[in-house]
Protein backbone atom coordinates (compact mmCIF):
# COMPACT_ATOMS: atom_id res chain seq x y z
CA UNK A 1 0.00 0.00 0.00
CA UNK A 2 0.86 3.67 -0.20
CA UNK A 3 1.52 3.96 3.27
CA UNK A 4 4.49 1.17 3.21
CA UNK A 5 6.14 2.79 0.35
CA UNK A 6 5.84 6.18 1.58
CA UNK A 7 7.27 5.22 4.90
CA UNK A 8 10.03 3.61 3.51
CA UNK A 9 10.89 6.30 1.10
CA UNK A 10 11.12 9.06 3.74
CA UNK A 11 13.12 6.64 6.02
CA UNK A 12 16.31 6.34 2.87
CA UNK A 13 15.01 10.31 1.96
CA UNK A 14 16.32 11.54 5.32
CA UNK A 15 19.24 8.61 5.93
CA UNK A 16 20.39 9.72 2.38
CA UNK A 17 19.97 13.65 3.17
CA UNK A 18 22.10 13.05 6.46
CA UNK A 19 24.85 11.40 4.37
CA UNK A 20 24.91 14.13 2.17
CA UNK A 21 24.91 16.58 4.40
CA UNK A 22 27.89 15.21 6.49
CA UNK A 23 29.64 14.96 3.08
CA UNK A 24 29.47 18.56 2.64
CA UNK A 25 31.15 19.06 6.10
CA UNK A 26 33.49 16.65 4.88
CA UNK A 27 34.44 18.83 1.89
CA UNK A 28 34.29 21.98 3.78
CA UNK A 29 36.94 19.96 6.64
CA UNK A 30 39.44 19.04 3.20
CA UNK A 31 38.91 22.83 1.81
CA UNK A 32 39.86 24.07 5.05
CA UNK A 33 42.98 21.75 5.15
CA UNK A 34 44.31 22.48 2.16
CA UNK A 35 43.75 26.44 2.99
CA UNK A 36 45.62 25.50 5.87
CA UNK A 37 48.49 23.48 4.07
CA UNK A 38 48.97 26.17 1.45
CA UNK A 39 49.56 28.67 4.13
CA UNK A 40 51.95 26.36 5.74
CA UNK A 41 54.00 26.40 2.43
CA UNK A 42 53.81 30.08 2.41
CA UNK A 43 55.54 30.45 5.65
CA UNK A 44 58.12 28.04 5.83
CA UNK B 1 36.88 21.09 65.31
CA UNK B 2 35.27 17.92 63.85
CA UNK B 3 34.17 18.52 60.05
CA UNK B 4 30.36 19.03 60.01
CA UNK B 5 28.61 16.12 58.74
CA UNK B 6 27.22 16.07 54.64
CA UNK B 7 23.45 16.55 55.66
CA UNK B 8 24.44 19.51 58.40
CA UNK B 9 25.82 21.18 55.36
CA UNK B 10 23.33 20.20 53.32
CA UNK B 11 20.83 21.50 55.83
CA UNK B 12 22.70 24.97 56.64
CA UNK B 13 22.38 25.50 52.64
CA UNK B 14 18.77 24.79 52.38
CA UNK B 15 18.49 26.86 55.99
CA UNK B 16 20.53 29.61 54.36
CA UNK B 17 18.45 29.89 51.38
CA UNK B 18 14.98 29.20 53.11
CA UNK B 19 16.01 32.18 55.69
CA UNK B 20 16.65 34.62 53.01
CA UNK B 21 13.51 33.30 51.13
CA UNK B 22 11.53 33.57 54.43
CA UNK B 23 12.89 37.34 54.83
CA UNK B 24 11.76 38.08 51.10
CA UNK B 25 9.16 36.27 50.18
CA UNK B 26 9.69 37.03 46.27
CA UNK B 27 9.80 33.19 44.96
CA UNK B 28 6.80 32.29 46.58
CA UNK B 29 4.94 35.42 45.82
CA UNK B 30 5.97 35.28 41.97
CA UNK B 31 5.84 31.88 42.02
CA UNK B 32 2.49 31.50 43.57
CA UNK B 33 1.36 34.54 41.85
CA UNK B 34 2.31 32.79 38.54
CA UNK B 35 0.76 29.23 39.68
CA UNK B 36 -2.78 31.08 40.49
CA UNK B 37 -2.30 32.65 37.11
CA UNK B 38 -2.00 29.52 35.16
CA UNK B 39 -4.86 28.06 36.89
CA UNK B 40 -6.92 30.76 35.81
CA UNK B 41 -5.66 30.80 32.28
CA UNK B 42 -6.81 27.08 32.11
CA UNK B 43 -9.81 27.75 33.39
CA UNK B 44 -10.86 30.28 30.65
CA UNK B 45 -9.16 28.44 28.23
CA UNK B 46 -11.22 25.14 28.52
CA UNK B 47 -14.87 25.77 30.60
CA UNK B 48 -17.56 26.91 28.00
CA UNK B 49 -20.34 28.46 29.00
CA UNK B 50 -22.69 24.73 30.26
CA UNK B 51 -20.73 23.30 32.06
CA UNK B 52 -18.92 24.93 35.47
CA UNK B 53 -16.35 22.34 35.88
CA UNK B 54 -13.77 19.57 33.66
CA UNK B 55 -13.52 16.24 34.60
CA UNK B 56 -10.85 14.53 37.57
CA UNK B 57 -8.57 14.29 34.18
CA UNK B 58 -8.29 17.74 33.38
CA UNK B 59 -7.81 18.91 37.17
CA UNK B 60 -4.83 17.01 37.55
CA UNK B 61 -3.31 18.19 34.23
CA UNK B 62 -3.96 21.31 35.15
CA UNK B 63 -2.55 21.10 38.79
CA UNK B 64 0.96 19.65 37.53
CA UNK B 65 1.10 22.13 34.70
CA UNK B 66 0.93 25.15 37.43
CA UNK B 67 3.22 23.52 39.41
CA UNK B 68 6.10 22.98 36.36
CA UNK B 69 5.51 26.39 34.98
CA UNK B 70 5.43 28.09 38.20
CA UNK B 71 8.04 25.85 39.11
CA UNK B 72 10.71 27.15 36.68
CA UNK B 73 10.40 30.48 37.93
CA UNK B 74 11.15 28.86 41.55
CA UNK B 75 13.96 26.92 40.03
CA UNK B 76 15.32 30.60 38.13
CA UNK B 77 15.65 32.46 41.16
CA UNK B 78 17.46 29.61 43.37
CA UNK B 79 20.53 30.48 41.70
CA UNK B 80 19.95 34.21 40.48
CA UNK B 81 20.70 35.15 43.75
CA UNK B 82 24.32 33.48 43.87
CA UNK B 83 24.60 34.49 40.08
CA UNK B 84 23.83 38.31 40.92
CA UNK B 85 26.55 38.33 43.75
CA UNK B 86 29.01 36.15 42.33
CA UNK B 87 28.72 33.99 45.28
CA UNK B 88 28.29 30.75 43.55
CA UNK B 89 32.47 31.17 43.07
CA UNK B 90 32.86 31.27 47.11
CA UNK B 91 30.81 28.74 47.28
CA UNK B 92 32.35 26.67 45.13
CA UNK B 93 35.34 27.43 46.27
CA UNK B 94 34.64 26.57 49.73
CA UNK B 95 35.42 23.04 50.54
CA UNK B 96 31.65 22.08 50.96
CA UNK B 97 31.09 18.66 49.14
CA UNK B 98 28.97 20.22 45.74
CA UNK B 99 26.59 17.35 46.40
CA UNK B 100 25.81 18.59 49.42
CA UNK B 101 25.35 21.96 47.92
CA UNK B 102 23.39 20.31 45.38
CA UNK B 103 21.06 18.26 48.46
CA UNK B 104 20.86 21.73 49.94
CA UNK B 105 19.64 23.83 46.89
CA UNK B 106 17.00 21.01 46.10
CA UNK B 107 15.49 20.79 49.43
CA UNK B 108 15.05 24.62 49.85
CA UNK B 109 13.95 25.01 46.11
CA UNK B 110 11.28 21.83 46.60
CA UNK B 111 10.36 23.15 50.26
CA UNK B 112 9.65 26.53 48.59
CA UNK B 113 7.16 25.16 46.21
CA UNK B 114 5.69 22.56 48.06
CA UNK B 115 4.24 25.79 50.20
CA UNK B 116 3.29 27.03 46.63
CA UNK B 117 1.14 24.22 46.08
CA UNK B 118 -0.35 23.44 49.40
CA UNK B 119 -1.98 26.73 48.68
CA UNK B 120 -2.86 25.64 45.34
CA UNK B 121 -4.65 22.70 45.35
CA UNK B 122 -7.18 24.12 47.39
CA UNK B 123 -7.59 26.74 44.38
CA UNK B 124 -8.08 24.17 42.22
CA UNK B 125 -10.86 22.36 44.76
CA UNK B 126 -12.21 25.88 44.52
CA UNK B 127 -12.67 27.06 41.21
CA UNK B 128 -13.85 23.29 39.62
CA UNK B 129 -14.96 21.99 42.86
CA UNK B 130 -12.12 18.61 42.91
CA UNK B 131 -12.51 16.41 45.90
CA UNK B 132 -8.47 16.96 47.18
CA UNK B 133 -10.13 16.36 50.75
CA UNK B 134 -10.48 12.46 51.16
CA UNK B 135 -6.99 11.75 50.06
CA UNK B 136 -5.53 15.01 50.95
CA UNK B 137 -2.58 12.76 52.94
CA UNK B 138 -1.97 11.28 49.80
CA UNK B 139 -1.92 13.75 47.93
CA UNK B 140 0.05 16.16 49.70
CA UNK B 141 2.58 13.08 49.25
CA UNK B 142 2.55 13.18 45.44
CA UNK B 143 2.88 16.74 45.52
CA UNK B 144 5.98 16.60 47.27
CA UNK B 145 7.41 13.41 45.28
CA UNK B 146 6.46 15.72 42.16
CA UNK B 147 8.20 18.27 43.08
CA UNK B 148 11.19 16.30 44.11
CA UNK B 149 11.58 14.84 41.13
CA UNK B 150 11.28 18.26 39.18
CA UNK B 151 13.36 19.71 40.84
CA UNK B 152 16.08 17.12 41.55
CA UNK B 153 16.51 18.15 37.68
CA UNK B 154 15.92 21.67 37.61
CA UNK B 155 18.62 22.30 40.05
CA UNK B 156 21.35 21.04 37.96
CA UNK B 157 19.93 22.44 35.07
CA UNK B 158 19.50 25.85 36.81
CA UNK B 159 22.73 25.52 37.76
CA UNK B 160 24.80 25.06 34.53
CA UNK B 161 22.81 27.84 32.74
CA UNK B 162 23.65 30.79 35.42
CA UNK B 163 26.08 32.44 32.81
CA UNK B 164 23.91 31.37 29.52
CA UNK B 165 22.90 34.57 27.57
CA UNK B 166 19.49 32.13 26.48
CA UNK B 167 19.06 31.07 30.21
CA UNK B 168 15.44 31.50 30.92
CA UNK B 169 14.02 30.81 27.24
CA UNK B 170 16.61 27.69 27.67
CA UNK B 171 15.75 26.36 31.15
CA UNK B 172 12.15 25.62 30.23
CA UNK B 173 12.73 23.91 26.69
CA UNK B 174 15.42 21.72 28.51
CA UNK B 175 13.39 20.61 31.16
CA UNK B 176 10.19 19.74 30.12
CA UNK B 177 10.87 17.05 28.19
CA UNK B 178 13.06 15.22 31.13
CA UNK B 179 10.54 16.26 33.44
CA UNK B 180 7.36 14.97 31.64
CA UNK B 181 7.96 11.56 32.81
CA UNK B 182 7.41 13.17 36.80
CA UNK B 183 4.40 14.98 35.20
CA UNK B 184 2.98 11.71 33.75
CA UNK B 185 2.87 9.69 36.96
CA UNK B 186 2.02 12.38 39.34
CA UNK B 187 -0.75 13.48 37.05
CA UNK B 188 -2.21 10.47 36.23
CA UNK B 189 -2.29 9.42 40.26
CA UNK B 190 -3.72 12.55 41.17
CA UNK B 191 -6.01 12.76 38.69
CA UNK B 192 -7.30 8.65 40.10
CA UNK B 193 -7.25 10.22 43.62
CA UNK B 194 -9.28 12.89 42.18
CA UNK B 195 -12.12 11.20 40.60
CA UNK B 196 -14.91 9.78 43.38
CA UNK B 197 -16.38 7.56 40.54
CA UNK B 198 -12.99 5.72 40.41
CA UNK B 199 -13.48 1.76 41.33
CA UNK B 200 -10.47 1.04 43.69
CA UNK B 201 -6.88 3.13 43.86
CA UNK B 202 -4.53 0.90 42.40
CA UNK B 203 -3.82 3.00 39.47
CA UNK B 204 -3.26 5.54 42.35
CA UNK B 205 -0.71 2.84 44.22
CA UNK B 206 1.27 1.81 40.81
CA UNK B 207 1.75 5.41 39.79
CA UNK B 208 2.44 6.88 42.94
CA UNK B 209 5.36 4.05 43.24
CA UNK B 210 6.27 4.84 39.52
CA UNK B 211 7.17 8.30 40.38
CA UNK B 212 9.06 7.41 43.47
CA UNK B 213 11.03 4.82 41.89
CA UNK B 214 11.98 8.30 38.94
CA UNK B 215 12.75 10.44 41.77
CA UNK B 216 15.17 8.24 43.57
CA UNK B 217 16.56 7.83 40.19
CA UNK B 218 16.77 11.21 39.38
CA UNK B 219 18.58 12.53 42.66
CA UNK B 220 20.53 10.02 42.58
CA UNK B 221 21.91 11.42 38.91
CA UNK B 222 22.17 14.85 40.06
CA UNK B 223 23.60 14.22 42.95
CA UNK B 224 26.42 12.15 40.65
CA UNK B 225 26.54 15.14 38.16
CA UNK B 226 26.35 18.14 39.80
CA UNK B 227 29.70 18.64 40.16
CA UNK B 228 30.97 17.87 36.74
CA UNK B 229 28.36 20.23 35.66
CA UNK B 230 28.67 23.01 37.55
CA UNK B 231 32.52 22.70 37.81
CA UNK B 232 33.05 24.08 34.67
CA UNK B 233 32.27 27.39 35.73
CA UNK C 1 48.54 11.96 15.14
CA UNK C 2 47.37 11.87 11.70
CA UNK C 3 48.86 14.41 9.07
CA UNK C 4 46.45 16.80 7.30
CA UNK C 5 47.01 14.67 3.80
CA UNK C 6 45.80 11.44 5.21
CA UNK C 7 43.19 12.78 7.70
CA UNK C 8 41.76 14.45 4.37
CA UNK C 9 42.03 10.58 2.32
CA UNK C 10 40.10 8.74 5.75
CA UNK C 11 36.88 11.06 6.02
CA UNK C 12 36.59 11.10 1.80
CA UNK C 13 36.84 7.50 2.20
CA UNK C 14 34.66 6.54 4.96
CA UNK C 15 32.31 9.11 3.35
CA UNK C 16 31.73 6.80 0.46
CA UNK C 17 32.01 3.74 2.26
CA UNK C 18 29.09 4.93 4.09
CA UNK C 19 27.85 6.13 1.33
CA UNK C 20 27.60 2.91 -0.76
CA UNK C 21 26.46 1.14 2.18
CA UNK C 22 23.61 3.60 2.70
CA UNK C 23 22.56 2.83 -0.97
CA UNK C 24 22.94 -1.08 -0.67
CA UNK C 25 20.83 -1.49 2.40
CA UNK C 26 18.36 0.61 0.67
CA UNK C 27 18.20 -2.03 -2.25
CA UNK C 28 18.62 -5.03 0.10
CA UNK C 29 15.71 -4.57 2.57
CA UNK C 30 12.77 -4.17 0.07
CA UNK C 31 13.37 -7.67 -1.16
CA UNK C 32 13.68 -9.10 2.50
CA UNK C 33 10.54 -7.19 3.45
CA UNK C 34 8.60 -8.32 0.13
CA UNK C 35 9.67 -11.82 1.28
CA UNK C 36 8.31 -12.13 4.51
CA UNK C 37 4.89 -13.71 4.79
CA UNK C 38 1.59 -10.87 5.44
CA UNK C 39 0.50 -10.68 8.97
CA UNK C 40 -3.44 -11.66 9.45
CA UNK C 41 -5.18 -9.01 10.75
CA UNK C 42 -3.03 -5.84 8.97
CA UNK C 43 -2.26 -7.10 5.73
CA UNK C 44 0.36 -5.03 3.59
CA UNK C 45 0.29 -2.32 5.88
CA UNK C 46 2.06 -4.41 8.76
CA UNK C 47 5.37 -4.51 6.83
CA UNK C 48 6.04 -1.16 7.98
CA UNK C 49 7.08 -3.00 11.19
CA UNK C 50 10.06 -4.13 10.06
CA UNK C 51 11.34 -0.44 9.32
CA UNK C 52 9.58 1.61 11.99
CA UNK C 53 10.67 -0.82 14.83
CA UNK C 54 14.20 -1.14 14.37
CA UNK C 55 14.08 2.80 14.00
CA UNK C 56 13.08 2.57 17.12
CA UNK C 57 15.60 0.52 18.79
CA UNK C 58 18.15 2.40 16.82
CA UNK C 59 16.81 5.93 18.71
CA UNK C 60 17.38 4.17 22.30
CA UNK C 61 20.75 2.71 21.42
CA UNK C 62 21.59 5.77 20.26
CA UNK C 63 20.50 7.59 23.57
CA UNK C 64 22.27 5.08 25.42
CA UNK C 65 25.42 5.42 23.65
CA UNK C 66 25.24 9.61 23.88
CA UNK C 67 25.15 8.79 28.28
CA UNK C 68 27.76 6.44 27.84
CA UNK C 69 29.71 9.41 25.46
CA UNK C 70 28.45 11.86 28.17
CA UNK C 71 29.82 9.93 31.13
CA UNK C 72 33.13 9.85 29.96
CA UNK C 73 33.01 13.26 29.24
CA UNK C 74 31.86 14.44 32.44
CA UNK C 75 33.66 12.04 34.68
CA UNK C 76 36.92 11.64 33.04
CA UNK C 77 37.11 14.60 30.70
CA UNK C 78 36.85 12.56 27.72
CA UNK C 79 37.07 14.82 24.45
CA UNK C 80 36.65 11.50 22.60
CA UNK C 81 33.35 10.85 24.66
CA UNK C 82 32.31 13.77 24.41
CA UNK C 83 32.48 13.59 20.45
CA UNK C 84 30.87 9.91 20.97
CA UNK C 85 28.17 11.61 22.79
CA UNK C 86 27.27 14.38 19.67
CA UNK C 87 27.53 12.22 16.90
CA UNK C 88 25.08 9.45 18.69
CA UNK C 89 22.69 12.26 19.44
CA UNK C 90 22.58 13.23 15.44
CA UNK C 91 21.70 9.63 14.49
CA UNK C 92 19.27 9.25 17.03
CA UNK C 93 17.37 12.58 16.47
CA UNK C 94 17.58 11.57 12.48
CA UNK C 95 16.33 7.56 13.50
CA UNK C 96 13.89 9.48 15.68
CA UNK C 97 11.94 11.19 13.10
CA UNK C 98 12.08 8.33 10.83
CA UNK C 99 9.86 6.17 13.87
CA UNK C 100 7.72 9.60 14.27
CA UNK C 101 7.43 9.93 10.42
CA UNK C 102 6.84 5.79 10.13
CA UNK C 103 4.40 5.39 13.10
CA UNK C 104 1.62 7.81 12.39
CA UNK C 105 1.80 6.21 8.95
CA UNK C 106 1.42 2.89 9.98
CA UNK C 107 -1.76 4.03 13.00
CA UNK C 108 -3.72 5.80 10.34
CA UNK C 109 -3.14 2.54 8.00
CA UNK C 110 -3.90 -0.04 10.61
CA UNK C 111 -5.82 1.78 13.44
CA UNK C 112 -7.61 5.40 11.46
CA UNK C 113 -5.91 7.85 13.65
CA UNK C 114 -1.70 9.18 13.21
CA UNK C 115 -1.71 9.48 16.75
CA UNK C 116 -2.75 7.71 20.13
CA UNK C 117 -1.41 8.68 23.05
CA UNK C 118 -0.35 5.22 23.90
CA UNK C 119 2.23 4.69 25.79
CA UNK C 120 4.91 2.95 23.57
CA UNK C 121 4.76 6.27 20.69
CA UNK C 122 4.50 8.88 23.39
CA UNK C 123 7.82 7.50 24.89
CA UNK C 124 9.78 7.32 21.57
CA UNK C 125 8.48 11.03 21.26
CA UNK C 126 9.69 11.98 24.45
CA UNK C 127 12.88 10.50 24.04
CA UNK C 128 13.76 12.62 20.40
CA UNK C 129 12.36 15.60 22.03
CA UNK C 130 15.12 14.90 25.02
CA UNK C 131 17.79 14.61 22.12
CA UNK C 132 16.86 17.37 20.48
CA UNK C 133 16.70 19.38 23.63
CA UNK C 134 20.36 18.22 23.86
CA UNK C 135 21.63 19.37 20.67
CA UNK C 136 20.06 22.48 21.56
CA UNK C 137 21.77 22.52 24.79
CA UNK C 138 25.14 22.37 22.91
CA UNK C 139 24.53 24.98 20.73
CA UNK C 140 22.82 27.46 23.35
CA UNK C 141 23.93 26.65 26.65
CA UNK C 142 26.58 29.00 26.65
CA UNK C 143 30.15 28.24 27.74
CA UNK C 144 29.11 25.23 29.69
CA UNK C 145 27.18 23.75 27.38
CA UNK C 146 28.59 20.71 26.49
CA UNK C 147 28.72 19.68 30.04
CA UNK C 148 24.89 20.72 30.81
CA UNK C 149 23.79 19.00 27.65
CA UNK C 150 26.20 15.64 28.97
CA UNK C 151 23.52 16.16 32.16
CA UNK C 152 20.37 15.97 30.01
CA UNK C 153 21.82 12.83 28.26
CA UNK C 154 22.72 11.04 31.42
CA UNK C 155 19.04 11.83 32.80
CA UNK C 156 17.47 10.96 29.20
CA UNK C 157 18.58 7.40 29.50
CA UNK C 158 17.85 6.58 33.58
CA UNK C 159 14.51 7.68 31.53
CA UNK C 160 13.77 5.29 28.92
CA UNK C 161 14.00 1.94 30.87
CA UNK C 162 11.78 3.37 33.46
CA UNK C 163 9.58 4.00 30.82
CA UNK C 164 10.10 1.40 28.53
CA UNK C 165 9.05 -0.68 31.83
CA UNK C 166 5.68 1.08 32.06
CA UNK C 167 4.74 -0.12 29.24
CA UNK C 168 4.06 -3.89 30.09
CA UNK C 169 1.44 -2.73 32.75
CA UNK C 170 -0.05 0.15 30.96
CA UNK C 171 -1.43 -1.16 28.11
CA UNK C 172 -2.38 0.55 25.06
CA UNK C 173 -3.25 0.12 21.71
CA UNK C 174 0.48 -0.44 20.84
CA UNK C 175 1.70 -4.34 20.95
CA UNK C 176 3.77 -5.01 24.17
CA UNK C 177 7.31 -5.82 24.38
CA UNK C 178 6.19 -9.18 23.53
CA UNK C 179 5.39 -8.69 20.23
CA UNK C 180 9.22 -9.97 18.59
CA UNK C 181 9.47 -12.91 20.62
CA UNK C 182 5.69 -13.77 19.44
CA UNK C 183 6.40 -13.16 15.75
CA UNK C 184 5.59 -16.15 13.68
CA UNK C 185 8.33 -18.01 12.18
CA UNK C 186 8.44 -16.25 9.13
CA UNK C 187 8.25 -13.35 9.27
CA UNK C 188 11.32 -13.72 11.98
CA UNK C 189 14.02 -14.14 9.54
CA UNK C 190 13.23 -10.87 7.48
CA UNK C 191 12.83 -9.07 11.11
CA UNK C 192 16.05 -9.68 12.58
CA UNK C 193 17.90 -9.02 8.64
CA UNK C 194 15.94 -5.61 8.54
CA UNK C 195 17.55 -5.39 12.51
CA UNK C 196 20.93 -6.65 11.74
CA UNK C 197 21.22 -3.64 8.47
CA UNK C 198 20.10 -1.22 9.96
CA UNK C 199 21.94 -1.66 12.92
CA UNK C 200 24.92 -1.53 10.66
CA UNK C 201 23.74 1.44 9.27
CA UNK C 202 23.83 3.27 12.41
CA UNK C 203 27.02 1.87 13.36
CA UNK C 204 28.77 3.18 9.33
CA UNK C 205 27.43 6.57 10.03
CA UNK C 206 28.45 6.66 13.80
CA UNK C 207 31.83 5.96 12.82
CA UNK C 208 31.64 8.10 10.26
CA UNK C 209 30.62 10.94 11.54
CA UNK C 210 33.32 10.52 14.15
CA UNK C 211 35.98 10.05 11.82
CA UNK C 212 34.66 13.37 10.50
CA UNK C 213 34.42 15.01 14.12
CA UNK C 214 37.97 14.02 14.73
CA UNK C 215 39.38 15.39 12.11
CA UNK C 216 37.38 18.45 13.00
CA UNK C 217 39.20 19.02 15.91
CA UNK C 218 41.89 17.98 14.65
CA UNK C 219 41.84 21.00 12.26
CA UNK C 220 41.44 23.42 15.12
CA UNK C 221 44.33 22.56 16.78
CA UNK C 222 45.93 22.60 13.26
CA UNK C 223 44.72 25.82 12.44
CA UNK C 224 45.33 27.27 16.10
CA UNK C 225 49.21 25.91 15.43
CA UNK C 226 49.69 27.14 12.48
CA UNK C 227 48.39 30.66 13.76
CA UNK C 228 50.33 30.90 16.18
CA UNK C 229 53.37 30.23 13.68
CA UNK C 230 52.53 33.08 11.21
CA UNK C 231 52.12 35.22 14.26
CA UNK C 232 55.65 34.66 15.91
CA UNK C 233 57.30 34.73 12.11
CA UNK C 234 55.76 37.49 10.28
Amino acid sequence: MIYVALAYGFIWGAVFTYVLLVGRRVARINAEIEDLRRRVKLGS
Amino acid sequence: MARPSWISQAARIAWKDLHIEGRSREVVYTMGFMAALVVLVFSFAFISGQENTVGPDAVAGILWVAVLFSGTVALSRSFDRERESEAIRSLLLSPVPRSAIYAGKLAATAAMMFLVELLLAPLLAALFSAGIWPHALWLSLLLMLGTIGFCSVGVIFSAALLRARSRDALLGALLFPIVIPVLLAASRATAYLLDPAAPDLDPALFWTRFLAALDVVFVVVGLWSFEPVVMGE
Amino acid sequence: MLSPMSSRRNSSTAFIVGLLLTMLGFFVVPLLVAMAPLERTMGLVQKIFYFHVPCAWLLMLSTFVCAAGSLAYLFRGSERGDRLALCSAELGVLFGLCVMVTGPLWARAAWGAFWTWDVRLTSSLLLWLMLIAYGLARRYGGANGRRLAAAMALFAAADVPLVYLSVNIWRGLHPTTKVVSSLAPGMRTPFFFSLAIFSALWGVLLALRMRVEGAQAQLVELALTVEDAEEKSP
